[in-house]
């Protein structure tokens, strides 16, 4: 069975997401043109968006990745977040973009907002492909620049994954129902 | 861009200042019941020992959704609090309060307050109910209401699909 019989419906094409990606990085390049800006990616999500993004950025930048467990891992055993991967450059002074694939309650995001505020970077702002505004929790997040709005539902697609599945389709989708809930 | 109402979370989005009465309050409901103490420092979870697991301090949830959400919030080092407050919304002629409504957690660092609503849709009608007056009379309160659809949703976002599929799909 083919990975794409799963989805629902294709909420964004491949070509929508790549023209967004272009005009987003055309403003971060603007932006940031007096500066030599340092994208920070959270993984495994937002792989392929800092990947495109950071290619269509026609400025000067530095890229580092970090990642975290998450709640419902079966690594996340502690009862709280967890560094597993941290950044290789310092960042103090630097002025940060924290690069997400999607913001829906914004718990993660806050965390990582929390730990690099931390290190006292120059300035500290948040670029999302995917905003889902209905779920959010904190409110009061510097998101400087998304890339579509979407509805709460469970979206795949494009590094977003159901149980490390379906992230390397190349397009976002909305994901069947009865394959929510399937433990494979 | 998609209205929150639209997709299921009702934001009241009113901010009052805490612990005051509303200057809107034209109904005689009073200002909201908080569990201040003498030094005005409203009770945080850690004060209701009493109320709940004293080893772990947690208070006794009355629902087992809540105590999964704190866990989340426990989770990514959101501070919470269960219950602090309860906001009348109707008081008897002795001026007695005889509906309120107590919003189940409140997060200080976002000044936010969160109802899990995971009940029958019956039940639902009444809780909407309570919170278009609750915003009638504390409009600058600031509540989220996650319905059972909602919660659910953002239980399998986290891969909990057993505690998902406890949770009504309302």
């Amino acid at each position: 069975m083919a990975l794409a019989d799963d989805i629902a419906r294709v909420l964004f094409t491949e070509a929508q997401i790549q023209d967004r990606i272009r005009a987003m990085a055309a403003q971060i390049s603007r932006d940031y043109a007096a500066t030599v800006p340092l994208l920070v990616s959270v993984l495994k999500g937002a792989l392929y968006f800092m990947a495109d993004l950071s290619r269509a950025i026609t400025i000067p930048i530095t890229i580092d990745f970090m990642a975290i467990t998450s709640y419902g891992d079966e690594t996340a055993s502690t009862g709280a977040v967890r560094l597993i991967k941290d950044l290789d450059e310092k960042i103090t002074g630097r002025h940060v973009l924290l690069v997400e694939d999607i913001i829906d309650t914004g718990l993660t995001a806050d965390y990582l907002l929390r730990t690099l505020r931390a290190r006292d970077p120059a300035s500290l702002n948040i670029c999302t492909l995917l905003d889902k505004a209905a779920r959010r929790i904190v409110d009061t997040l510097p998101i400087q620049y998304r890339g579509f709005e979407v509805p709460d539902e469970f979206v795949v697609g494009y590094g977003l994954d159901h149980r490390q599945l379906y992230r390397n389709l190349p397009f976002i989708g909305v994901l069947k129902p009865e394959v929510i809930t399937l433990n494979r | 861009m998609h209205h929150l109402r639209d997709v299921g979370i009702l934001d009241a989005n009113i901010r009052p200042p805490l612990g005051a009465a509303s200057p809107d309050d034209k109904t005689g409901c009073g200002p909201p019941i908080t569990a201040r103490d003498e030094e005005g420092r409203t009770h945080s979870v850690a004060d209701r020992k009493d109320q709940g697991d004293a080893a772990t301090t947690r208070p006794r949830f009355a629902h087992e959704s809540e105590a999964e959400f704190a866990r989340l919030l426990d989770f990514y080092g959101i501070r919470w609090e269960y219950e602090p407050r309860s906001f009348p919304l109707q008081r008897d002629n002795q001026g007695r309060v005889v509906e309120s409504f107590n919003p189940d957690f409140y997060l200080p660092e976002i000044d936010l307050y969160i109802e899990l609503t995971t009940l029958k849709q019956s039940l639902v009608t009444k809780k909407n109910r309570k919170l278009r007056r609750l915003r009638e009379l504390y409009p600058n309160i600031r509540v989220k209401i996650f319905y059972g659809r909602d919660y659910r949703s953002l239980l399998l976002k986290y891969g909990l699909a057993k505690a998902a599929a406890r949770t009504p799909s309302v």
